[in-house]
């Protein structure tokens, strides 16, 4: 057979002439060309047909070994991010001194929805709305109905609640275990407990933050894992602070006071035993801030820490101790108090007239505001401020919980010898009823400072001097004799030996000037007189009641007799031993038969 | 006169060709077909509808239209094949004129009797039109770089054209598939070095760029990449579906719940699960053992393709013999790294076993285009 040349004219006569056909002979050559070209083509495309059958059958293996390790592994939620577990829902309690629980968590179920996975979303919502007669049936059916994917219902499930919307039996309502923030005793210390809600919330847990008073101060210690949930221990005690209460709110209710406060505090340790502020609250439901109006008209506004008043002749105290102190006066020294006295166009008045002269006691027991101020003139008001401060008078009080930063005291804005007078006798100045527990706590216990504090202290406190000893124990034998012969006359309880001094103070008007029928009443009292161990400060926010046929507003009559009360039925409480006066045999008859 | 045909001795002649089918093939795919039918009726609930029965249909008309295919000489199909590409180029085209919007993507064609997917047609096409382009092509021009050119604009204008859609899935089978029978063509191994080296290239360029004032996606799109990489990261938006068929395919074990078992699927957690996500149902309800049988059933499928292409001395009835069997692995494998988590969420089926009818009915014809090479092979 010839392959080659192709079509030479000659060779085709040349085969022809042989008998051969040369069209086939062109076919065959053209499938020669053929043949040699697939054959090249070949052995490439085998060599590739290799390498891709290799690739393939990596892939198989890949995708084989993959759905081993799947099938092997165990099958998991989805978890993370939107699932919310690294939330950390830890938050530790806060017990009272003895360890009574006042804040706890319990565990509790959050409900959501995946509308897009909803059967009957219509019916749903219909059936949640009778379970939950507070939510929006028109704004459920347009969430439950709409584009979104993921809704958030309720924020906390009762077991009840939680079993009903189970019984919907909808696959498209989904529970996200959380744990909540639980008051057990309700609105018990509600003010220093504040309230806590979900920050951060994910699916299976959310993040529980203190918004106010011990929880926000404290949140992150609270939910420290270092701390390995320890308890915070307060320095309250539950059992006090619940009597207070009931003390407190029946005294309010009597002399129909529309606010009021107490404080009762250690003198030695600057512990805060129980601090209550009426009207309060429910933390475990927490009430909005009120949108409008005053702020310090809503439950949540804390009059023994953010309240700040003049307290009136509560302040009368610390004039006579701190001219004591620096040796001007002593306890029987004679003051001027020939009345009205004139300073420009300003008089300073007593409440009664008193005649030209008392002894310095005398001027507290009488709480005469003109013997006051001439003895407050003696040191002049650069010492006075300086006094003031050194008991923290001036700056708003350390007590750990978050509303204690409003409660900077007003001051004036000069301090003209005008102000030292009427500072001398609690007006023109303004602090809280904690700024005058801690106040009459440095007065009382020896004369050293008091930081309040809300936390169980182990040991007394040692402050800076303020005042000698030997002024303090004068000052407690001052207070005293005002219950025993003076203003605070209703304050005695028998056996407790209570000292105090009564403050009344007109209220001042928004714009300016004094209402002459709204005072703000407080007795700072101290006990037992023969060694201190307490200070309690009662706060009525404009009290009155009918004594003697008039209406009767001061603290004499308002707050005095609801501090009595108070401290006779928490006296024993602390632990206090009644001093009883046995009397003294004078005989003794022998009954024989 | 075409050069294949006298490489032809004898060939088989009317019904005798039916003896000369690729029997094994025909089974393996009836089989995988048979799996399919089987898991519709399961995620249905345990019926054939709306599922099991039209899919059933369409396997009987997709059955038949690959013996139509398989009957007529395979030289008659290799001459038609620029025709049948630029039929499908027209149909994408129509589609982003005419189209109807179905899950948010333009793919269908009304035709009355049923809904065309140009897409899927076009999967085939491409590929006949690139192999008689490597058998029409002299040998020593195949690394040629303007006969490089050519295939791969022929390969790239559909594709422009399905990424509008926009069908990403489509798009990455047509280049890869292409791109094989390219690559058994002989085309130099350069040219896909380079290619791979600059995907690789623009890959690292997209996540260096990333947070600084040139970076080249959107913040979105980044997103989506990170959901990809990292689905727990999003378990109820976009890692869903993947997180959803992973808990399946975990909780399927080795020897799975048993048929009709499942409750992953049948709770309605998973989307698409009678489409794209079938073979968590699968895997659930037949656990590992099931999985890796299917496995086995396309690997035997790929293995029998590539047997016939290896005997095929035909250089066009080869190319597309590879070619049919890798866009058929190309919709396994990316389906498969799909649900399990090991590729973005692109959207292919199943090959047979997802209900659909154009994927089917295309594969099934593309098959009958193998079994006719196989029937016309040089003896």
């Amino acid at each position: 057979m010839i392959r080659t040349p192709l079509r030479p004219l000659a060779r085709i006569l040349s085969a022809r002439e042989q008998g051969e056909n040369p069209d086939r002979i062109e076919r065959d050559n053209i499938r020669a060309r053929h043949d040699d070209m697939q054959g090249k083509a070949r052995q490439r495309a085998e060599g590739r047909l290799l390498v891709l059958s290799v690739l393939f059958l990596a892939a198989f293996s890949a995708v084989g070994l993959r759905m081993g390790s799947i099938s092997v592994s165990a099958p998991q939620e989805p978890r993370s991010g939107g699932g919310g577990d690294n939330i950390l829902a830890q938050r530790a309690d806060i017990t009272d001194r003895n360890g009574h629980i006042l804040a706890t968590n319990i565990a509790t179920y959050a409900l959501y929805a995946h509308p897009q996975q909803m059967i009957d979303p219509v019916g749903a919502a219909a059936r949640l709305v009778e379970i939950f007669p507070e939510l929006d049936h028109e704004q459920i059916l347009r969430q439950f109905t709409g584009e979104r994917k993921f809704v958030w219902v309720r924020q906390k499930l009762s077991p009840e609640q939680r079993q009903a919307v189970h019984d919907i039996g909808e696959p498209g309502l989904l529970f996200g275990p959380r744990e909540m923030r639980l008051y057990p005793n309700g609105a018990l210390a509600a003010h220093v407990m504040g309230g806590a809600s979900f920050g951060r919330e994910g699916v299976n847990s959310a993040e529980v933050i203190g918004v106010a008073g011990v929880e926000q101060v404290f949140d992150e210690t609270l939910r420290d894992p270092a701390n390995n949930g320890e308890p915070l221990v307060l320095s309250l005690d539950m059992t006090v602070q619940a009597v207070a209460e009931e003390v407190l709110d029946g005294g309010m209710q009597l002399m129909s006071a529309k606010g009021a406060a107490s404080v009762l505090m250690d003198i030695h340790t600057g512990e805060v035993i129980s601090v209550v502020s009426l009207p309060d609250f429910d933390p475990n439901e927490r009430p909005r801030p009120l949108t409008e109006g005053d702020q310090s008209d809503s439950p949540l506004f804390n009059r023994a820490v953010q309240g700040v008043y003049e307290l009136g002749s509560t302040y009368k105290l610390f004039a006579l101790a701190q001219a004591m102190d620096e040796g001007l006066i002593n306890a029987n020294t004679m003051i001027d108090t020939q009345g009205p006295m004139q300073w420009g166009r300003f008089k300073i008045r007593d409440f009664h007239d008193y005649g030209p002269q008392l002894t310095a006691t005398d001027v507290l027991v009488k709480s005469s505001n003109i013997g006051t101020a001439r003895v407050a003139l003696m040191f002049g008001g650069e010492r006075q401020r300086a006094f003031l401060a050194s008991m923290g008078l001036t700056e708003p009080s350390p007590l750990e919980i978050v509303e204690a930063s409003g409660s900077q005291p007003l001051l004036p804005p000069n301090w003209s010898e005008l102000s030292t007078m009427t500072i001398s006798y609690g007006h023109g100045i303004s602090a809280s009823p904690m700024h005058l527990a801690a106040a009459y706590a440095a007065m009382v216990n020896g004369g050293t400072r008091v930081t309040p504090t809300l936390l169980r202290q182990d040991s007394a406190q040692t402050g800076p001097r303020v005042i000698s000893e030997q002024t303090s124990r004068i000052a407690v034998d001052m207070l005293r004799q005002v219950v025993t012969r003076g203003t605070a006359s209703f304050g005695d309880v028998e056996g407790y030996e209570v000292g105090g001094k009564t403050g009344s103070a007109d209220k001042p008007r928004p714009n300016g000037g004094y209402y002459d029928d709204k005072v703000i009443s407080t007795f700072a009292s101290v006990f037992p007189a023969s060694d201190p161990q307490y200070v309690l400060i009662v706060t009525l926010d404009e009290p009155s009641i009918e004594g003697l046929g008039e209406m009767r507003r001061t603290a004499g009559w308002t707050a005095v007799p609801v501090a009595a009360e108070m401290t006779r039925r928490i006296a024993p409480l602390l632990g206090l031993r009644p001093q009883i006066e046995t009397p003294a045999l004078t005989a003794v008859t022998l009954s024989s038969n | 006169m075409s050069y294949l045909e006298y490489q032809i001795k004898h060939t088989p002649t009317g019904l005798r060709k039916v003896l000369y089918l690729n029997w094994p093939l025909i089974v393996l795919l009836s089989t995988i077909c048979g799996v399919g039918f089987m898991m519709l009726y399961s995620v249905a609930g345990g019926s054939f509808s709306p599922w099991a029965e039209p899919q059933m249909k369409r396997f009987a008309m997709g059955m038949v239209a690959m013996f139509i295919v398989a009957m007529v000489p395979i030289w008659f199909w290799r001459n038609m094949a620029a025709v049948a590409y630029l039929v499908s180029l027209l149909l994408l085209v129509a589609v982003e004129l005419f189209g109807e919007v179905g899950m948010g993507a333009q793919r269908w064609i009304n035709l009355g009797f049923m809904r065309l997917q140009p897409s899927e047609l076009m999967k085939i096409t491409v590929i006949l039109l690139i192999a008689a382009y490597y058998d029409w092509l002299d040998v020593r021009k195949v690394s040629h770089p303007f006969w490089v050119l050519v295939p791969v604009l022929l390969i790239l204008l559909p594709v422009g054209l399905v990424l509008r859609q926009p069908d990403l899935g489509t798009a990455i089978l047509l280049i890869t598939g292409g791109g094989i029978v390219m690559f058994a063509a002989g085309v130099s191994l350069w040219y896909f070095a380079g290619v791979i080296g600059s995907v690789i290239g623009i890959v690292v360029a997209v996540f260096k760029s990333r947070g600084t004032d040139w970076q080249l996606l959107k913040n979105y799109q980044y997103g989506r990449i990170d959901t990809f990489l990292d689905p727990s990261r999003d378990p109820l938006g976009g890692g869903y579906h993947i997180t959803q068929s992973k808990i399946a395919l975990g909780s399927g074990g080795w020897t799975g719940r048993g048929y009709m078992q499942g409750t992953q699927s049948r709770l309605n957690f998973l989307p698409e699960k009678h489409t794209d996500f079938i073979f968590t149902t699968l895997a659930e309800e037949f656990g590992f053992i099931g999985g890796i049988s299917l496995l086995g059933l396309y690997l035997l499928v790929l293995l029998f393709c590539l047997a016939a292409a290896f005997q095929n001395k035909d250089r066009f009835a080869s190319l597309m013999t590879i070619g049919v069997a890798a866009t058929f692995f190309l919709f396994f494998a990316v389906n498969m790294s799909m649900v399990m988590g090991l590729a973005p969420v692109v959207g292919v089926p199943l090959p047979l076993v997802s209900y659909g009818g154009s994927a089917m009915l295309v594969i099934l014809v593309a098959f009958g285009f193998v079994q006719s090479a196989y029937i016309h092979r040089p003896r």
